[in-house]
């Protein structure tokens, strides 16, 4: 079956730069067997993609009408607004970011049009996901662009030197909030040569943010893990909060520039700088606020605008960001949908076959209107992996630890523990046919026997107890040793050995083999078992 | 009977004994306290050694020192001679004479009248021929497991015409001979010895036909469970002879050997019995799912020089090292460890990821990592380390092939499906050292080979190390310098 043909329609919200497609990814849905995409006339325009450039890598430009009406899968950037959905027709297929817990109605707009949608902001923070998550493409373009605003605003420059015409004091910048905007803009204002600190309420934050070369600032006396769901933070208690906004009131005489990033799943965002903070500043201080679209963590936030205080710091609320690169997001988008399409008509035969498979993870996950049917949110899925934002996506070759990797980590050691003890309890229907079997034994076998028996069982008890101590590095040594000492054999040859030559060649000359059999063994098992022990060392550090 | 210690003595002696014995695997739980761990062993064996001389009669005491004599020091040879890379033959080998051991004191047993009557006998006669029958299996075992271990037979499994039907009659056959030995009684003569006979030799078949089924790269779970077949029939003899110290001592070793057959079966997702009836990597000709769907199409591997290995770790600041079977083979753990410490002297944060059945013993890639001085604390385990591989700049995969096969998680026809294995594909990029372009041990395809992190560096794993070592030396020319890590 032919892949479905792709359409991509120019984006009607204002400002919007960004393109769904790019030439690069046109040529990467080519090799992928979509062997028709249709590119609305002017679309990549204003992220610096003429319609030439589009039909050179083999894409149709067309108007309008004809993409409605010919495409069947459409890739979008901004969420369709009502006069789109109107266009679409049952059973075409759109993908873009939807927001669904915001925007009710376009899901109802949506299902009554049968439109089958799937939402870029919806696919799971999981491993196998990452190449598909928007979001922290977006997020990572963000990052360095509010930088890139700050700069602009600011009045001096971020690295510090000594020239002749004097000293100048390298720029400090606070970065509120380290997720994958965060980091991105700690590492830029680094890059840049100003002195970066940065906070977050999230512990393993702070291998990221060093890793980035800013310091990770925290709160004196209170000790919370903040950490949430989906890579975010959650909300913090009380306490905390004092405690946060002591922090940032002493920080916000001290910076100069504050870059505010945190956002709290399905909530406004947190008001994280306060009026009295902001008036604190010196004047020429710039704030640059990424949760303005969400209602802002600063106080004189007003989203798309910058806003300057009677002080003289300057707010900048700018809710397009990624859009100001539109080159750079368009690209990294298109890629990002590329992957998801690789993945919706990947086949295991062989030969591609374009379906929404809701037996895969992601492709459920953002599945959110279907057929008429609005499929959002997805059922719950017990314990979905833990989120990782893409490192991948931070521009800067320094490394950041995933965020939950610690955490991650925990719960599989925890299981793993618990298996390591399994079922400590056999089955009823086992326990009874050994009872069974013991009690025929008892009536037949003699007691010296029995005893025996029981020395033998408590002894296979010991030794799997003491066993699954063993750290898996000494495996071996484990087994050397436990070879050397079922030489104990030995004894057995011992005891022949004494029935005495003159009296019973056979079983001593037997006996005697045995020995020096078991001998070799013991000798060369604990001798080899400390040779291997005395390598192990640990480091200096 | 002119002993020098009565036998409540002796008894003492072994129950301190088997407490030592106990304490000394306890010991081994980590490596601060695994040396005295081991001395505690040895002070264990001593003690049961001496205690069952000196109750024995003079003449007795004779012929067992000259023997113990002649055992030990060919034993301390051994030890001191074997090289860190052939200890899985070594404890192959030793195997095999446990097991060669038990098979003469059961015979000792048999010629020397034991003087039961009854149901005494009968069990006398039932756990001797048990403990000739585990000794036998756990003999030619061995030595076929030394054989293949060594390289004198081929390592790919040798698949018998009804495999599984031969060792179900095999193993009717040997109950039907016990019965009849059991029946004659020990003392029967002619007919209970050649029952016995018989039987030893149908267990070394079995324990050659058993060992011969099994594929190269199931060698930990093989070594592993003849160790605890060693345990078992330790046990067996001392039910044989009614001595305590040998039940306790061969219970410990058999519980032992079997939890770690398990560790490493659960460490290849597959399940014991399947391991022990053989024929892994058989199905090596059907041909895997036509790359993953991830994979996109079928790429060449590329290919990449030690120079550039070398500025890629300079570059890199987050290093991983996956040593395989391949780097024991090279004996690459030297200059490993040389590179590591020189990144490690230069700022980067390098580790060690080893896989349960990484080599062909379980642990092996410790004690050889352990050997070339690499410090332990930072060699991990793969639960410890596989949600690290994201965050890491580069993985060197040194002689590994299946453990870093990310077909065993995409493909579901994979032969290896399920086996968990290393995320080194997460990495920002992964460099695999390998002689050719060949399939792994399992002789399954591995993507990872393909995938765009991915660059491959030919040759003897040594000597491209060495050759990255020289380069990095010369990148780093005066020690004084901070690292270069951006």
């Amino acid at each position: 079956m032919p892949l479905p043909c792709i359409g991509v329609p120019k984006e009607l919200w204002p400002n919007e730069r960004r393109c769904a497609a790019t030439p690069d990814s046109v040529q990467r849905l080519k090799k992928l067997g979509y062997a028709s995409v249709l590119i609305e006339r002017g679309a990549g325009a204003a992220a610096g993609f003429s319609d030439d450039s589009f039909t050179q890598v083999g894409a149709s430009i067309v108007d309008t009408n004809t993409l409605y009406k010919d495409a069947a899968v459409l890739l979008k950037v901004r969420a369709p607004d009502l006069t789109e959905v109107k266009r679409m027709r049952a059973g075409q297929l759109v993908v873009s970011f939807m927001y669904p817990a915001q925007n009710p109605e376009l899901l109802d707009a949506l299902s009554t049009q049968g439109v089958t949608a799937l939402a870029m902001d919806c696919v799971p923070r999981i491993t196998r996901a990452q190449k598909m998550d928007a979001l922290s493409s977006m997020a990572n373009v963000a990052g360095y662009r509010a930088i890139i605003e700050a700069a602009n605003v600011f009045g001096r420059l971020f690295s510090g030197q000594i020239t002749a015409a004097g000293k100048i004091s390298p720029a400090k910048v606070l970065v509120i909030g380290a997720g994958v905007a965060g980091l991105s803009a700690a590492g830029t204002a680094k890059g840049m040569g100003a002195i970066v600190r940065a906070f977050d309420t999230r512990p393993a934050a702070r291998e990221q943010v060093q890793s980035m070369g800013a310091e990770f600032l925290e709160v004196t006396g209170v000790h919370e893990d903040g950490t949430g769901t989906g890579g975010y933070a959650k909300e913090m208690s009380q306490a905390f909060i004092d405690a946060e906004m002591a922090l940032f009131r002493a920080q916000a005489k001290d910076v100069d520039i504050i870059i505010t990033t945190a956002l709290i799943p399905g909530k406004p965002a947190p008001k994280l700088v306060l009026a009295d903070m902001v008036d604190s500043m010196r004047p020429g201080s710039v704030i640059v606020d990424l949760a303005a679209e969400q209602g802002g963590n600063c106080a004189y936030t007003k989203a798309g605008e910058v806003v300057t205080t009677s002080n003289g710091v300057s707010v900048v609320g700018y809710t397009d960001l990624p859009s100001r690169m539109a080159a750079q997001t368009s690209q990294l988008y298109g890629t990002n949908l590329c992957h998801l399409l690789d993945d919706m008509s990947a086949n295991k035969a062989g030969d591609r076959n374009f379906r929404v498979d809701f037996d895969d993870e992601v492709v459920r996950a953002a599945t959110v209107t279907k057929d008429h049917a609005i499929t959002w949110p997805p059922p719950k899925k017990a314990a979905a992996a833990p989120p990782a934002p893409t490192a991948a996506a931070i521009t800067s070759a320094a490394t950041v630890t995933a965020i939950t990797v610690k955490h991650a980590a925990a719960p599989t050691k925890a299981k793993a523990h618990a298996s390591h003890a399994p079922s400590g309890l056999p089955n009823t229907a086992a326990l009874v046919i050994a009872g069974v079997v013991l009690l025929g034994m008892g009536v037949w076998a003699p007691p010296a026997f029995l005893a025996h028996l029981i020395v033998f069982m408590l002894a296979c008890f010991v030794g799997y107890q003491v066993v699954w101590s063993v750290s898996p590095a000494l495996h071996t040594p484990l087994m050397s040793v436990t070879n050397a000492i079922s030489g104990i054999i030995l004894v057995g040859g011992l005891l022949h050995a004494s029935d005495g030559l003159s009296r019973l060649p056979a079983s001593t000359v037997l006996g005697a083999l045995a020995i020096l059999l078991a001998t070799i063994n013991i000798a060369g098992g604990f001798l080899v078992t400390q040779r291997m022990l005395k390598m192990f060392r640990r480091g200096e550090s | 009977m002119n002993a020098l210690v009565s036998s409540g003595v002796v008894t003492v002696f072994y129950i301190f004994a088997a407490a030592l014995f106990v304490l000394a695997l306890a010991g081994l739980s980590n490596q601060t306290t695994a040396r005295k761990g081991n001395t505690l062993g040895v002070v264990g064996m001593v003690l049961a050694v001496l205690a069952t001389v000196a109750g024995l009669s003079g003449e007795g005491a004779l012929v067992a020192t000259s023997s113990m004599v002649a055992g030990g020091v060919i034993g301390a040879l051994l030890a001191a001679r074997v090289a860190m890379t052939n200890m899985p033959q070594l404890v192959a080998v030793l195997h095999s004479f446990v097991g060669l051991a038990a098979v003469l004191v059961g015979f000792a047993s048999h010629v020397a009248p034991a003087g039961l009557r009854g149901a005494e006998a009968h069990i006398h006669a039932v756990e001797l021929f048990v403990g000739v029958f585990v000794g036998a299996i756990t003999f030619t075992g061995s030595i076929v497991a030394y054989g293949k271990l060594q390289g004198v037979l081929r390592s790919k499994p040798l698949l018998l015409p009804g495999r599984h039907a031969l060792n179900l009659v095999l193993a009717v056959a040997c109950t039907g001979l016990g019965i009849s030995y059991v029946i004659s009684g020990h003392d029967g003569g002619t007919t209970a010895l050649i029952a016995l006979l018989l039987m030893t030799a149908l267990a070394g078949f079995v324990g050659w036909h058993l060992v011969m089924a099994i594929g190269g790269a199931d060698m930990p779970v093989v070594v592993s469970m003849l160790n605890s077949y060693s345990g078992w029939a330790a046990a067996a003899a001392g039910f044989m002879l009614g001595n305590d110290l040998l039940i306790v001592t061969g219970a410990l070793v058999g519980s032992s050997g079997a939890i770690l057959s398990y560790i490493m079966c659960r460490a290849m997702n597959r399940s014991f019995l399947s391991v022990i009836l053989g024929g892994f990597g058989a199905d090596e000709g059907k041909a895997p799912a036509p790359s993953t769907h991830l994979a996109g199409p079928q790429k060449d591997p590329v290919a990449i020089s030690v120079e550039d290995v070398a500025a890629l770790l300079r570059a890199s600041a987050n290093i991983i090292i996956v040593p395989g079977y391949g780097m024991a083979v090279a004996q690459a753990q030297h200059p490993t460890r040389a590179i590591t410490d020189l990144l490690r002297k230069h700022g980067a944060q390098v580790r060690f990821a080893i896989h349960p059945v990484a080599g062909r013993l379980p642990g092996h890639m410790n004690v050889l990592l352990a050997e070339a001085n690499v410090p332990y604390d930072i060699v991990l385990e793969m639960d410890e380390i596989n949600d690290d591989f994201p965050t890491t700049d580069t993985v060197l995969v040194l002689g590994a092939n299946d453990i870093v096969n990310p077909s065993a998680l995409e493909d579901p026809t994979s032969p290896i499906a399920g086996m968990p294995v290393l995320h080194a594909w997460n990495a920002k990029n992964v460099v695999v050292f390998k002689r050719g372009k060949g399939a792994g041990y399992a002789g399954i395809e591995n993507p990872l080979f393909v995938k765009d992190v991915t660059k491959m560096c030919y040759g003897d794993a040594k000597s491209s190390i060495d050759s990255i070592l020289r380069a990095l030396e010369h990148l780093y020319p005066e020690s004084g310098k901070k690292s270069g890590v951006v």
